[in-house]
């Protein structure tokens, strides 16, 4: 009985906040997304799945919705295959490495609004670093309006995100990498392995663990990409860069329209979810002891 | 094979210049004058202009909003710490289904995307009067960051032998010293992930603070940049200055911490 007591002393105080400020919220959410409610007014009408139904057919959010798809997908590929690179040229333990990890850390300790207005400032096409370095390289046909090109602007923004947080995927792989047992490799040696036939045979099955791990973030990450966006291109130009975080955003403290901003959050979390399911299992499967 | 040899440094290589240019244009172009503008981006200033340096301190009400994200900050991660290896003790101990049960409880925490809790945050702090509150800002993120410190905190005490409670139990200690004077000094190395994770995240966050502190005397530091910009939105000399000022406590303290920093997110991540 008194061990209960001193149980509940201990989990009591995060149990509520974790409650009040999360679990409430969230579990409400359900309920906002089915009301009408405009965040000004103090009363709401209960409107069934109307919601959900005006979102299916916005063609705002079928665009917004293809945009999140394109910038997960860009995201998880190219923060584990740049992050992954990295991590096999820094895996080792002498000076030059650990100075060097720290140094691809740094973007990662900016806020994301900083970073924002650093690449606005890199992308800018009058003014703008890259399209001076491209000149000074003497590739001016390669000069663009990185932010303002309709097909362009998706991928600049994806880049400083990028750009941003890769030596987070580093780090974890670098950790897989030092977990591997080093006489793997020497018998690989022995057997007269060559570097990529290691990489495909050992390295690669062994970082599972660290790979799942950067999958899924990195994923996550990407499907709900919102501060970057909102600094470097506010969805443009021209709904361009539009995905759902920023429309539910916009739609809430916009529009006032706090009802149907959350059926697309109740969508995006659904999204998140699956994709998350989808990705643990069968990125487990491939995880080996040893 | 000379290729293959070749090509990690080479991307080495590649990576730090990717990563070296915008810190060199931050740095140059905040020490620029409006007549350097002219001249390509990447050159050097023709002279420093330190003065861009206190315009921007004192125009984006810096050292106010610093005050600010110290609080909140602070508040808020010494709050995660303290919940969470707390409520994480008993969740590592007790094998009863219940405990079971909170632990995917509060890690289910982790899969939540801020955006479901968002709108109805907005309710909730408007009917307890937080909206414009330090208290509010605070509450979310020691809510958001309570999930992933309960999971650090009980994977790391069940590695901590039951032995040394017992032995101090039967000394006479009672479950509170017990837990503050010999688990807690214990538990530092999870301490300081969860330390650092959380607070790269709530120095660096401006949505929080948009969405809940608009008052401008609640502003923090990315906030404060934010309504700054918009008023200057060209002068890039005075932005780049306080986005210096702004990221350099997080740098001083990442180079400071740096090792636990590296080792923090590796076994957080990895070891899951």
């Amino acid at each position: 009985m008194k061990r209960i007591g001193f149980d509940g002393v201990f989990l009591m105080p995060a149990f509520i906040i974790f409650t009040l400020f999360l679990v409430f919220p969230v579990i409400s959410s359900f309920y906002y997304s089915m009301t009408d409610w405009n965040g000004l007014d103090s009363t709401m009408e209960f409107i069934g799945l109307d919601n959900f139904q005006r979102m299916f057919q916005d063609k705002a959010v079928w665009s917004g919705l293809k945009n999140t798809f394109i910038i997960a997908l860009l995201v998880t590929v190219f923060q584990n295959v740049i992050g992954l690179l990295l991590a096999l040229g820094l895996q080792g333990t002498g000076r030059i490495n650990r100075v060097m990890r720290v140094w691809f850390l740094f973007p990662a300790l900016l806020s994301p609004l900083a970073i924002g207005y650093i690449w606005s400032y890199m992308y800018n096409p009058l003014f703008g670093v890259i399209n001076s370095i491209l000149e000074f390289i003497g590739l001016s046909d390669w000069t663009q309006d990185w932010l303002g090109d309709k097909k362009l602007a998706i991928y600049s923004v994806i880049f400083a995100n990028i750009w941003q947080w890769v030596a987070f995927s580093m780090i974890i792989y670098v950790a897989g990498l030092q977990s591997i047992p080093r006489d793997m490799y020497e018998a690989s040696n022995i057997d007269g392995a060559g570097a990529l036939s290691r990489f495909k045979h050992i390295t690669f099955p062994l970082i599972a663990p660290a790979f799942t791990v950067n999958m899924v973030v990195t994923m996550i990450v990407g499907l709900k990409l919102f501060d970057i966006l909102f600094v470097m291109t506010n969805g443009g130009p021209g709904g361009a860069t539009e995905n759902l975080a920023l429309m539910l955003y916009r739609q809430a403290f916009g529009m006032n329209q706090m009802g149907y901003a959350n059926a697309i959050a109740i969508l995006m979390f659904v999204i998140i979810l699956i994709f998350s399911l989808i990705q643990v299992t069968l990125l487990r499967r491939r995880e080996v002891e040893y | 094979m000379r290729v293959q040899r070749m090509f990690l440094p080479a991307v080495l290589l590649i990576w730090s210049i990717v990563v070296f240019i915008p810190f060199y244009l931050v740095v140059t172009m905040s020490l620029k004058s409006p007549i350097d503008l002219q001249l390509s981006p990447l050159s050097w200033p023709s002279s420093l202009q330190f003065a861009n340096y206190w315009k921007a301190w004192t125009q984006a009400n810096l050292g106010h909003s610093f005050m600010n994200s110290i609080l909140i900050t602070a508040t808020s991660v010494i709050l995660i710490v303290i919940l969470s290896s707390m409520a994480a003790y008993p969740l590592a101990r007790r094998t009863e289904k219940w405990s079971a049960m909170l632990y995917v409880y509060f890690l289910a925490g982790i899969m939540v995307p801020f955006q479901l809790a968002m709108i109805p945050l907005y309710k909730l702090l408007k009917a307890l009067h937080l909206i414009g509150e330090y208290a509010g800002a605070i509450m979310i993120y020691s809510a958001m960051g309570i999930s992933f410190a309960v999971f650090l905190y009980v994977s790391f005490f069940k590695t901590v032998p039951r032995e040394i409670e017992e032995s101090a139990q039967i000394d006479g200690c009672g479950p509170f010293r017990l837990f503050w004077v010999i688990l807690f000094p214990l538990i530092k190395p999870i301490s300081s992930t969860v330390v650092i994770i959380n607070s790269l995240f709530i120095w660096n966050d401006f949505f929080i603070p948009m969405l809940f502190l608009q008052n401008k005397a609640m502003r923090n530091v990315p906030l404060s940049l934010f309504t700054f910009t918009s008023e200057y939105s060209n002068n890039w000399m005075l932005i780049f200055a306080a986005v210096v000022i702004g990221s350099l406590p997080l740098i001083l303290l990442f180079i400071l911490l740096q090792k636990h920093f590296i080792q923090g997110i590796a076994s957080g991540a990895v070891k899951g």
